[in-house]
């Protein structure tokens, strides 16, 4: 999840004017794609690739589509039977919790920056700490959490002396909302992130236009900011999602290791899994993982596309 | 724009800038202070506050060689993914230009393979045939170097982009340059930013990097961190302090480097003597 923002720069990268030259002209006139003078430096790179993530992919699905021992069916149907399916369910609705959550606020937050004009370091200050902690993350982002949140965090006690018992009302740092809360650290930072450049976008010929034909603030938002703003929210809040359902390491430490995460659940199947003959299951878990972050991933990528046609024009 | 009155700008910030400041108090309270929560008030507020636990952890030998691990392997996987990228990087921009677009979305896949899928998928695949990936410590690099793929491909791709390669190359290797020294010196000074760049977002990955390292029972800083927790909270707050504050620091000087020299605005183009 650390590196993620980098995603938010993705856009095809525009062909350089290829200057030609002798030895481009060349190579493009003579050799096709597998000609092996062209193809034999980049072999490394694809190999490895092929190696340490192609191979071990296609293993992961082969070995989900496989039976569980003592039974018939492939695993990838048993992943999705009854406690499993309990995981997924657990896992998919804190990313969406936490994406919708971090969408809002995230937006928000980056409106308020954009709209700011003083001090001018503000916005700096903020593009350059969500830089910093939309890249946080797991374990101390973990500790940082219980000792503010936990049942004797900082805040908990504050909030405590001044008559609000969070504990006393069902609150818990490992439980559903206690780890939602933890993920909006890093979820607002990179929305902001995602959304300031489109905000940055908004023309003010765009508002002044509007103005002048007599709309009101609410109108304009209403008919020219937000459809112009809404793929990159939505591709937003799937990058959010996305972000969420893959991470692993805050939500395990926060729990001692005890939550019902898919990445945990996979975790013990694998290691039981001489005993209880159900290590294809952890596979099929990650079968899974994979195709839903394929699916979220690909909208987000479509999504961004969609956003990237008002700024080019 | 027309000047308005801002009304809830600035509640907005301040609350979210609480949300995010209380919780790096809290731990650095938690980590220094030996004052216990249920006697913390206005007089006890300034007492007590040592790094003993933070000392403590960090002369435990068990610390150290977790630690220096870390260290290691964000050094060779920085090493690994440069070693790999940019030679692939300069050529598929200088001739194989039609291999791009392949390229580009194989390094994207990492981000579609979560860590724990991955480290799944490896030791499926390799635990029989080759197992020295998933036994020992330095195995972990090839699965760190694909973990930074994405943000490395795409940080090199970029600083490529920005230089007007064919021309540096031609004039380069008309000089009488061999291929070795174009690389050395004209190619790697004009990326310098890219590789920076790249370089410290590998290493702070690698720094934080627990998902694969627990699951193949490797003795990192994180897992450390996590089993060091039962033993000295204090303390193992103090290093998940620490590696905080070392992160923040690696992206601010990055910010400063990036800051004064934008790879897609310079053109001028630096070759060292």
């Amino acid at each position: 999840m650390t590196e993620i923002d980098f995603l938010l720069k993705f856009s095809p990268v525009k062909e350089k004017n290829v200057t030609g030259g002798p030895a481009g002209s060349r190579a493009s006139a003579t050799s096709g794609h597998w000609s092996p003078s062209l193809v034999l430096p980049i072999l490394p790179y694809f190999t490895f690739v092929g190696l340490f993530l192609l191979v071990p992919t296609v293993v992961l699905f082969t070995k989900a589509f496989r039976p569980v021992t003592g039974s018939t069916t492939s695993a990838m149907v048993e992943a999705m039977s009854a406690s499993n399916r309990s995981s997924f369910m657990f896992s998919l609705k804190l990313s969406l919790y936490s994406a919708i959550l971090g969408a809002i606020i995230g937006f928000l937050f980056a409106l308020a920056a954009s709209r700011i004009e003083r001090p001018r370091r503000l916005r700096n200050l903020v593009t350059g700490f969500s830089g910093v902690a939309a890249n946080l993350g797991g374990i101390p982002l973990a500790f940082a959490f219980i000792a503010s949140l936990g049942a004797q965090g900082l805040f908990t006690r504050i909030l405590y002396h001044n008559g609000i018992d969070l504990y006393g009302a069902g609150f818990k740092i490992y439980d559903f909302w206690g780890i939602v809360v933890v993920y909006l650290y890093f979820q607002i930072p990179l929305m902001l992130l995602v959304m300031l450049p489109a905000i940055d976008g908004l023309r003010p010929t765009w508002r002044e236009a509007a103005i002048n034909i007599g709309a009101s603030p609410f109108q304009y938002w209403r008919r020219v900011g937000l459809p112009i703003l809404t793929p990159s929210l939505l591709g937003g809040t799937l990058l959010l999602f996305a972000n969420a359902f893959s991470a692993y390491a805050t939500a395990y430490a926060l729990s001692s290791g005890g939550s019902r995460l898919v990445p945990v659940q996979i975790r013990f199947y694998l290691q039981g899994n001489t005993i209880t003959g159900k290590g294809n299951l952890g596979y099929a878990l990650a079968a899974w993982m994979v195709l839903i972050l394929l699916f979220v991933m690909t909208g987000y990528l479509l999504l961004r596309r969609r956003a990237e046609r008002w700024r080019t024009a | 724009m027309n000047k308005r009155r801002t009304t809830w700008e600035w509640p907005v910030i301040i609350v979210v800038g609480a949300f995010f400041i209380v919780p790096m108090l809290a731990m650095t309270r938690f980590a220094m202070q030996r004052v216990p929560m249920s006697l913390l008030g206005r007089d006890t507020l300034f007492s007590r506050w040592t790094i003993r636990g933070l000392m403590n952890t960090i002369s435990d030998d068990q610390f150290q060689p977790a630690f220096l691990l870390s260290v290691r392997l964000g050094i060779v996987t920085v090493l690994v993914v440069l070693a790999l990228l940019l030679p692939t990087v300069l050529w598929l921009h200088l001739r194989a230009v039609q291999w791009k677009m392949a390229a580009e979305i194989v390094s994207l896949l990492a981000y579609v393979v979560p860590p724990i899928a991955l480290v799944v998928g490896v030791s499926g695949a390799y635990r029989d045939t080759v197992p020295w990936i998933v036994s020992t410590n330095y195995g972990l690099v090839p699965l760190y170097a694909i973990l930074c793929l994405p943000f490395a491909y795409r940080t090199l791709d970029a600083g490529f982009a920005a230089l007007d390669l064919h021309t540096l190359v031609n004039a380069s290797r008309s000089l009488g340059a061999s291929w070795q020294q174009t690389f050395r010196k004209v190619l790697i000074p004009n990326l310098w930013t890219a590789i920076l760049t790249t370089s410290f977002l590998a290493f702070a990955v690698v720094m934080g990097e627990f998902a694969i390292s627990s699951l193949l029972l490797k003795r990192t800083l994180p897992t450390y961190m996590v089993e060091a927790q039962g033993r000295e909270p204090q303390g193992a707050m103090g290093v998940a302090l620490l590696l905080l504050v070392l992160t923040t620091v690696l992206f601010m000087v990055l910010g400063r480097i990036q800051k004064k020299s934008p790879t897609s605005s310079s053109q001028e183009i630096r070759i060292t003597p």
